[in-house]
């Protein structure tokens, strides 16, 4: 328990460095990770129940192969691709939007450093040091978020695709 | 014309007798010149009688003279006498003074330095309690020290027990007043420059607070004065808890840094506001705000059209007869009233119908990428043309004075913090819209033939 109370008061304290920007990019992050399990869920729970279903219902067909058949087919595949790529591209976007965060961050810290050497003349060192670590703080932040972002949508890219794809191939087109 | 010049010279010449003549009239009276000559005899003559008469008078002096030069020699006779006299009374109480301050250094003997640790400790409580907030609560302390010092300092005089004992208590009230918080009336200077009578808490000698508003001693003039810019309203209500608390624990916001405490506080009085920190940005910062205005007002007016076509679409998906009033049942309905065309003229069909849709779905998306990617650019812009002017500014006064630079960076800096506030809702509003957009693409690009078909099925069977 007194571990967990520490680690949670580092974390706190570390937030407190950053500035104001570090909630964000920690909520930010919550939310990519939150996406990116949401969708590992679905692909290892309810995407098997979604593509049996389609399977069946292609199956009870009394034909695949008239010109029906294959539009029928075309728009299951892009039901199909639109559940499993649902969410993707948000995550992409948030991924790509943790460095810019971080960016944010750096620059507010250096207005910060400026304003203090605008007022002090560069007298207190002290108190640019407050600024620097709000500049690099969320920097660090930023990228290490993307980072891990950068890995996890790498993977669910893949495992979309070779989903996708094998949902296409299950659908043949004669037995 | 020489005939001209003859004639000015002439009248400068007769100008220049008539005013020498005018001059002599004034002196002597004289008509003629003869009478000059009769005048010039007859005060020669009276100017003779008027030495004889002179002469005749210092000779009568000159006895006279000769009795105060006599008189003179005597005084100053008298005069050395006494110097000489004086000379020696001055070389004997000069011994006797070597002598008494022997005696004093003597019998001073480890007081001397004593004094020497007192005039060094009152000088430095001196420089203490003047920039000390208690002097706001106590003021003019500093006289009785500067007093005690000029006594120890000085041959002649010595502090008295008593004067030692003050500094004594002077030193230990600084002390104990550093550790208390006390309520103390007194006036002070308002944002608006007015003088106000108040209750002040002092906490230690860290921080001045009144009305829950955090104050600055200004020891220069003794004055109390309000902050005119205030820190956080969550800080300032710890403030007002204090002046409010009669006794316990208080959480209070101090502020310990600089030498007498509120530096950080001070510092506060000279950092830009958001809206001033908005304007550093300048003209680049201005474009940036209109850029990111027009995409938001964009987004806004996407949204409102992608989410309505969604509904529209998703009611479509779930009803059997087309409706006109959304994409998909236009599309629907091209194959509704072609039901007996074969299938290669129907596909094409179709396939038109969708591309009439796609404009309405997909206009505007573009701006709002375009705009997400140029916002940071036209920071990065504001950044460069500050830089540049950080660097002229360099150029004409020289890199003495840091501030004159960092004010320039710092307003470099903020245009691309506007650049990145745009660009990032910017990012997620095109990625949400264009995830909608793309959805009903599919939805009539790919399946409305599947939808189709069903329905051809289902009518057949």
């Amino acid at each position: 328990m007194q571990a967990i109370m520490d680690a949670f008061a580092a974390i706190l304290a570390f937030m407190e460095l950053g500035g104001f920007l570090m909630p964000w990019i920690a909520a930010l992050t919550f939310v990519m990770w939150t996406l990116a399990f949401e969708r590992i869920w679905y692909f290892k729970g309810a995407l098997k129940g979604d593509v049996q279903k389609s399977l069946d219902q292609w199956e009870s067909r009394p034909e695949r192969k008239s010109w029906y058949a294959h539009q029928i087919r075309q728009g299951m595949v892009s039901k199909m691709s639109d559940k499993i790529y649902q969410n993707m591209d948000l995550i992409a976007a948030l991924v790509a939007i943790c460095p810019l965060m971080g960016l944010l961050g750096t620059v507010t810290g250096m207005i910060e450093v400026f304003s203090v050497l605008a007022n002090t003349g560069g007298g207190d060192a002290k108190q640019m040091a407050g600024g620097v670590s709000k500049a690099t703080i969320p920097t660090m932040a930023g990228m290490v978020a993307a980072l891990s972002g950068v890995f996890v949508n790498i993977y669910l890219e893949r495992l979309a695709q070779s989903e996708n794809r094998l949902f296409a191939s299950h659908l043949t087109m004669d037995h | 014309m020489k005939m001209k010049f003859v004639k000015s010279c002439m009248a400068v010449i007769a100008a220049g007798l008539l005013s020498s003549s005018f001059a002599m009239a004034q002196e002597e009276k004289a008509a003629s010149l003869d009478q000059l000559l009769d005048m010039v005899k007859k005060s020669q003559v009276a100017e003779t009688a008027e030495f004889r008469q002179r002469e005749a008078e210092f000779a009568r002096d000159k006895a006279n003279q000769a009795n105060v030069l006599n008189q003179a020699k005597a005084t100053r006779q008298a005069e050395e006498n006494r110097s000489d006299t004086l000379e020696k009374a001055f070389a004997d109480q000069e011994l006797l003074v070597n002598q008494k301050r022997a005696q004093l250094n003597e019998r001073l003997g480890s007081m001397k330095e004593l004094f020497g640790h007192l005039t060094s400790t009152a000088g430095d409580l001196r420089v203490t309690t003047q920039n000390s907030l208690v002097s706001a609560q106590i003021p003019n302390r500093g006289d009785f020290l500067s007093e005690l010092i000029e006594k120890m300092n000085s041959n002649t005089r010595l502090p008295s027990i008593a004067e030692i004992e003050r500094l004594w208590y002077e030193v230990q009230r600084e002390l104990v007043e550093s550790g208390r918080v006390v309520k103390f009336n007194a006036e002070v200077i308002k944002t608006n420059g007015e003088a106000h009578e108040q209750e002040v808490v002092r906490v230690g000698v860290w921080n001045l607070i009144s009305d829950g508003k955090y104050l600055r001693y200004i020891p220069d003039t003794g004055k109390i004065e309000e902050l005119s810019r205030q820190p956080d309203s969550a800080l300032l209500k710890t403030a007002r808890d204090l002046q409010a608390a009669s006794s316990g624990y208080v959480a209070f916001s101090i502020d310990p840094t600089g030498p007498s405490g509120g530096t950080l506080l001070a510092a506060l009085v000279n950092k830009a506001t958001l809206v001033e920190q908005f304007h550093q940005g300048q003209t680049v910062g201005y474009v940036i705000t209109v850029v990111g205005i027009v995409g938001l007002l964009i987004a806004l007016w996407k949204s409102l059209v992608i989410f309505s076509i969604n509904r529209g679409v998703s009611v479509q998906l779930k009803s059997n007869k087309p409706n006109i009033n959304n994409p998909l049942g236009r599309v629907l309905k091209v194959a509704e009233d072609n039901p007996n065309v074969d299938t290669e003229t129907l596909e094409l069909k179709l396939e038109e119908a969708v591309l009439k849709e796609r404009p309405r779905i997909e206009s505007g998306l573009n701006v709002i990428k375009i705009i997400a990617a140029i916002a940071p650019l036209i920071g990065l812009l504001g950044t460069v043309t500050g830089m540049i002017q950080t660097f002229q500014a360099i150029t004409m006064f020289g890199a003495g004075d840091p501030k004159n630079m960092a004010d320039g960076i710092s307003a470099a800096l903020v245009t691309t913090v506007q650049g990145l506030c745009v660009a990032i809702p910017m990012v997620i509003l095109h990625t949400i819209l264009n995830g909608r957009a793309k959805r009903i693409i599919h939805v009539l690009d790919e399946q409305s033939t599947g939808i189709i078909a069903e329905n051809a099925e289902r009518t057949h069977k």
